[in-house]
């Protein structure tokens, strides 16, 4: 009986936000021959919301992802801002950047904490019956207290100005629909200072995870890519509103850009095994224009950070790879709690801005312009809004490019390198396949965002040889 | 007498009712005092135990074939199976999607997007799961426990974890019943 | 007197009362979804059924008279399951998105009445069949995915507005929510008064602008009053963080129960003027911004000297849409303080100083709208209430459908001709000669013209005519009309122009404007957008003080520009055309350095050593009104 395997299907792949699963195919050798990484759904969105007001998208869009819905939400009021005509007034920018901070506090820190954490506090080959949130509430209640206030905290902002915690009823085109009053600042003030610790906790154990796994986040899925994303007008890391930046893996900015002029910049490419397709920087072409987007992609793209405490950590964080692009996927946990802790740090920045109280908060002169692009850095990347009306505001169009699309090569790339680098047959074990899905974990990929689709891994993983037999049956913890 | 076990899965909706669960906070420890919490999609086992739990939840519509062994399989493993939040108890937004034939709305995405290269084309590799209408869980298995909300609140949550797990069936009125 | 018993509570009803009207009375409430308390019932949704003892199916308690010693149950099992099926069936007809709807979370009736119910999901599925969103209205969207043919919308389009656009087309299943014949709302013969938006009881009829705005338990409620024109309409101010959300008709408002028109209830949503947030003072040409105290010391140095100059000192005008007790400081100040001869209103406040001299010699004439309602022939003379006073125009048409008769007599184009029985149309300034043909042909049913004759007859078979009068006729026309309607114990009506014109001409502020060789003009603006007219009649005036809440050509060339506030953020009273006086509800603060007309008023009177105080409510009742005034 031989001992090579044919295929092996981790399904669904857990601790990711949706559903996705991997195929690795094995070669007569026992080594993986490749592994694929598919996201497995679609849901349709951008054809379902045609014939659909305008002013509805921001609470329609938000139903794609339950993990951003803010992203959803702003980024579509951002688009009807520019369709309908009504630039909003500075509060109300304000007030969208300042829920946006929630959002990128209770995304980024839940990641770290509860979806990551297990794999970095508990460890890869950990029993997968305890390797949760819960079973680190078990080994480290004080840091798991700590997470979940931390979440609370992004949660509590975004409830007040929205009303409730997801999904939130905020966001119009030209502006908000409700000002800010000085309990409610208060109340999102209170917890600030205990929240900043908790990140910078969390920075502390990525750190000292990082020293002592150097092996695994040296050999972890490193490659070069392009990096890709908002920044600031004096180069500086940037999450709510600006130009589009575009990198390449020496460094060197080839595009800076308006999100209006997105299509002259990038396209997409679909694969026939994935529902999520594969945008890449027009000018290099398919498969070389390929970039990353998110924490990493962001701080590559950044020559500074605007808030005290998270320009410090960029900096050590620069100085990993001597200025260059930081190339390894692991270190996408830890550019993402260096951003966790720049966003809490903006919360206190906005909240002291004059403007912030102001109930100047909406533009309602509207001049219907009938096509506009809204752009916001999501927790997990860049996220497009492209929206065509007629003259009433009514949807004809809507494109939707997501964060974790654009990581979709790299998650790709990184479940392939992976596999090929920890698995060896003939025994596969439970361990190895975690570390696969961690490659996938640590782009924090929003799948419900990417297929305007939700995925998922099996408990129990059947190794096949050629004949189709099962050769080896890897089961999870039971 | 052993914990009641509950496991969750989701399927056709946003994640945002489970993300509502972990917002109950640090109540979700009481919980996880009242009840062995099992295989979810935020901890690392894949499957419903095969010797069944007590409480299924599941989130989200059923609008492909592998959501419909998710829903078959919960169904079958659990006692008391929970149809959570809006997409599961109705369809929900997604659930628009029925209006058109599934082939516009793939044309739309994989051939006709702006941003397409002149090479895009629908994926059908069979590794991809069939695509279906877009059905409340309840048009495919039968369901114990509706829980509406888009998502449900925390609070709502907590009172029908809490309840399932003390053994008691809850009644979703005033305050923790809504469907948006 | 009836005898009926409603789940064990026995009450005393008027025979015909319905079971859901008694049941109201006696305190128990039934679930609705088509009725609506001004509509006439229709029992469409089923919603309301109720189990009556001695009767074999439940019954629609909306529709069902009361009758003596009726026993009716209306929370028994088999009442709770029936009113379950019919909202399952109500949700499997259409479809219903809930999470992004914007009335779902507490302004969904449907939405309400099923948590009522305790109803988690739905066992039908809709069958997904799509239905169209018309967005080509300006101000609506009709969802028709959301609409669940309740026909409250049809119902008061036509029973409350007169308008009839909308109606539905097709039977059972089919039916459809249509405009006129089925033409896109926006190019239907809507005229925008939103009242289907404010009875529809779920999301189909969408207001674009209070859309996602905040419901109903996020927003603050000012019960008001409309200053857009002379009917002076009662409102419902919606509010959130100080921003104008939402204008809504106050069913409770004796003048207008419930319904306003486009003026009301959507142009000031659309305010796009500029606001004055500081006092401006003209420098070497040029407007600064300057103190309260500074812009008031350079107006009362352009005016203190022309204090008694009659003639050639300051002329001074406001808008007659401000409250009466600004009116009355105004007055008191210009005419009785710097005793300008030159002391009106802007525009035209013409019609009501018609009427007041009508009523100098003849006393009231005037009436109420409530005569309307009785009306079985109107006449109405020398005004287009398509165009102002629409509300009047509303409540004359809706009772069009009930065998009444309209005539209209007018020189102008009149947007009711085409639903008139009668048009008379003569040239201007041969108003009174038509009515006085009319009256001819009342005594003796000769007349050369035929349209006067069948006018005439029309009006001699009615019991309860009522003639509504406008600015378009002349003092001498008015009193013939005034002579006719008393001739056949007829009502009238007048369409008085301005929110308090009829306060003004009380106050005597009813001069046509000429600079003349005043040296100085004061104008209280308010938040009135003045005539291209009336700005080149005062900008050559050597020194020109305007109180304005919002940039406008006038006060671009003003010397002196002080910031009042806007209707909205306003308390005080009105005079409407029915001597009925209201009061306007602050439901804004406003920003900035904005203050009161009143309080403008006085401040200048102190700064120029005069008073401003006067005794509004002595003032208005000084002179015989045209109408009854009615001050409690």
């Amino acid at each position: 009986m031989t001992m090579v395997a044919e295929k092996i299907t981790i399904e669904p792949v857990t601790r990711i936000e949706g559903h996705a699963k991997v195929t690795i195919h094995m070669g007569d050798d026992g080594k993986v021959k490749h592994a694929y990484f598919h996201v497995n759904e679609f849901r349709g969105f951008e054809k379902f919301c045609e014939g659909r007001m305008v002013f509805e998208m921001p609470y329609i869009t938000p139903r794609i992802c339950g993990i951003c819905p803010v992203s959803h939400h702003l980024a579509a009021a951002k688009a009807g801002d520019i369709v309908m005509g009504c630039p909003p007034p500075r509060p109300a920018s304000l007030l969208r950047e300042l829920m946006h901070m929630g959002q990128i506090v209770q995304s980024h820190g839940m990641h770290f904490f509860e979806l990551a954490g297990p794999d970095l506090l508990l460890g890869f080959d950990a029993d997968p019956a305890v390797r949760n949130v819960l079973g680190l509430a078990s080994v480290n209640p004080e840091l798991a207290v700590s997470a979940v206030g931390l979440r609370k905290w992004g949660q509590t902002i975004i409830s007040i100005l929205g009303g409730k915690r997801i999904h939130p009823n905020f966001a119009v085109p030209g502006g908000v629909n409700k000002a800010l009053n000085a309990a409610d600042r208060d109340a999102m003030l209170k917890d600030i200072d205990a929240s900043i610790a908790t990140i910078q906790t969390g920075i502390d154990v990525m750190r000292g995870w990082a020293e002592a796994n150097m092996e695994d986040i040296n050999k972890f899925a490193v490659f070069q890519t392009g990096y890709f994303g908002l920044i600031s007008p004096d180069n500086g890391l940037e999450l709510y509103d600006g130009d589009i930046r575009l990198i390449v893996n020496s460094g060197a900015q080839m595009e800076r850009f308006s999100a209006q002029n997105y299509l002259d910049i990038i396209a997409e490419h679909t694969e026939d095994w994935s529902y999520l397709k594969f945008p890449y920087y027009k000018n290099l072409g398919w498969p070389k224009g390929v970039y990353r987007v998110g924490p990493l992609g962001r701080l590559n793209i950044a020559d500074k950070v605007g808030t005290p405490l998270a320009s410090v950590e960029f900096k050590r964080f620069k100085s990993l790879n001597n200025g260059r692009p930081v190339e390894n996927t692991l270190y996408y946990h830890y550019a993402r709690m260096i951003e966790c802790l720049f966003a809490a740090e903006r919360v206190r920045e906005l909240l002291e801005d004059p403007d912030i109280m102001s109930t100047d908060i909406l533009n309602t002169r509207m001049d219907i312009q009938g096509e506009g692009v809204g752009v916001i850095e999501a927790p997990r990347g860049t996220l497009l809004h492209h929206y065509k009306t007629d003259g009433t505001g009514k949807l004809e169009k809507v494109n939707l490019i997501v964060s974790t699309g654009h990581n979709n090569w790299a998650m790709s790339e990184a479940v392939d390198s992976v596999a090929k680098t920890y698995i060896q047959g003939p025994k596969v074990t439970e361990g190895m396949l975690n570390r696969v899905e961690a490659a996938i974990r640590a782009y924090d990929p929003c799948l419900s965002c990417s297929t305007h689709a939700v995925g998922q891994m099996p408990m129990v993983v059947d190794v096949y040889d050629p004949e189709g037999n099962i050769t080896q049956t890897v089961s999870r913890g039971l | 007498m052993s914990k009641p076990k509950i496991s969750s899965d989701w399927m056709c909706g946003c994640a945002g009712c489970h993300m509502s669960l972990l917002d109950m906070d640090e109540r979700i420890l009481q919980v996880a005092e009242l009840a062995d919490i099992r295989a979810t999609p935020i901890t690392d086992l894949k499957e419903p135990d095969e010797g069944g739990v007590d409480v299924g939840v599941l989130e989200g519509g059923i609008n492909n074939t592998a959501n419909e062994e998710v829903a078959h399989r919960m169904r079958k493993r659990c006692k008391i199976l929970v149809s959570l939040g809006d997409c599961a108890v109705f369809g929900g937004v997604p659930a628009m999607r029925n209006f058109l034939p599934l082939e516009e709305s793939l044309r739309r995405a994989y051939v006709e997007a702006e941003s397409n290269d002149s090479e895009c084309k629908i994926p059908s590799d069979p590794e991809l799961a069939t695509m279906t209408k877009v059905r409340a869980i309840h048009e495919v298995v039968p369901v114990d426990v509706f829980v509406p909300g888009c998502p449900p609140d925390p609070d709502v949550i907590f009172y029908v974890l809490s309840e399932l797990a003390q053994g008691r069936k809850p009644e979703l009125t005033g305050d923790l019943l809504h469907w948006h | 007197m009836v005898n009926v018993t409603i789940d064990g509570k026995s009450i005393q009803i008027a025979e015909g009362t319905t079971v859901l009207r008694a049941a109201e009375q006696a305190g128990v409430n039934i679930p609705v979804l088509c009725d609506h308390p001004h509509l006439v019932p229709f029992g469409g949704c089923r919603l309301c059924v109720v189990d009556v003892e001695g009767m074999r199916t439940l019954q629609p308690a909306c529709s069902l008279p009361v009758s003596n010693n009726m026993v009716v149950h209306t929370n028994t099992e088999k009442v709770l399951a029936a009113r379950k099926f019919v909202l399952t069936l109500i949700f499997s007809d259409r479809n219903h998105f809930c999470p992004y709807c914007q009335v779902s979370g507490g302004d969904c009736e449907l939405q309400n009445a099923a948590l009522d119910l305790g109803m988690t999901h739905w066992e039908y599925q809709p069958n997904w069949k799509p239905y169209p969103v018309d967005a080509s209205h300006p101000y609506l969207v009709l969802d028709h995915n959301r609409c669940i043919l309740c026909r409250r919308c049809v119902r008061a389009c036509s029973e409350l507005v007169g308008n009839s656009t909308l109606g539905v087309e097709e039977r059972g299943a089919s039916s459809m929510l249509v405009c006129d014949v089925g033409v896109p709302f926006g190019e239907s013969s809507c005229i925008s008064c939103g009242t289907c938006s404010q009875v529809c009881p779920t999301g189909a009829i969408i207001d674009r602008r209070s859309a996602y705005q905040g419901l109903d338990k996020k927003v603050t409620r000012t019960a008001s009053i409309c200053v857009g024109c002379s009917v002076g309409c009662g409102i419902e101010v919606l509010t959130r963080d100080n921003r104008l959300v939402r204008i809504l008709g106050r069913w409770d408002a004796p003048v207008n129960e419930g319904i306003v028109c486009k003026q009301g209830r959507f142009l000031p949503l659309d305010e796009e003027r500029a606001r004055i947030a500081t006092p401006l003072v003209k420098k070497d040409g040029k407007q600064v911004a300057a103190s309260w105290d500074e812009a008031l010391q350079v107006a009362a140095a352009g005016l203190t000297p022309l204090v008694g100059k009659n003639g050639s000192g300051v002329a001074a005008v406001t808008s007659d849409r401000l409250t009466v007790e600004s009116l009355a400081a105004f007055k008191k100040l210009f005419k009785d303080g710097f005793h300008s001869d030159m002391v009106t209103t802007l525009g035209d406040g013409e019609g009501v100083a018609v009427a007041a001299d009508v009523a100098a010699e003849l006393g009231a004439f005037s009436g109420s709208l409530e005569s309307l309602a009785s009306a079985d022939c109107v006449v109405v003379m020398g005004v287009d209430l398509t165009a102002e006073e629409q509300v009047v125009g509303f409540m004359v048409k809706r009772i069009l459908q009930s065998k009444t008769a309209l005539v209209v007599i007018d020189s102008e184009e009149n947007g009711l001709a085409p639903f008139s029985h009668v048009m008379i149309k003569m040239a201007a300034g041969a108003e009174k000669a038509t009515l006085e043909a009319v009256q001819k042909a009342l005594k003796d049913g000769s007349a050369a013209d035929e349209e006067v004759k069948h006018a005439a007859a029309l009006i001699s078979k009615a019991t309860h005519p009522v003639f509504v009068y406008g600015k378009r006729l002349n003092s001498a026309a008015l009193k013939t009309a005034v002579e006719l309607a008393k001739s056949v114990n007829g009502s009238l009506v007048g369409s008085l122009t301005g929110a308090n014109s009829l306060a003004a001409a009380q106050l005597g502020l009813g001069k046509t404007f000429k600079l003349n060789g005043h040296q100085a003009v004061f104008v209280a603006l308010g938040d009135d957008t003045p005539s291209q007219q009336f700005v080149q009649s005062v900008e050559k005036a050597p020194f020109l003080v305007v109180q304005a809440s919002h940039v406008s050509r006038l006060t671009a060339v003003a010397d002196v520009v002080l910031p009042v506030e806007m209707w909205a953020e306003t308390s005080g009273h009105y005079l409407n055309l029915e001597g009925r006086l209201q009061e306007s509800v602050a439901a804004l603060k406003p920003a900035g350095e904005v203050i009161s007309s009143l309080e403008a008023l006085k401040a200048l009177a102190a700064k120029v050593g005069l008073s401003a105080d006067a005794d509004w409510q002595a003032e208005i009742t000084a002179k015989t009104s045209p109408v009854q005034l009615t001050l409690a």
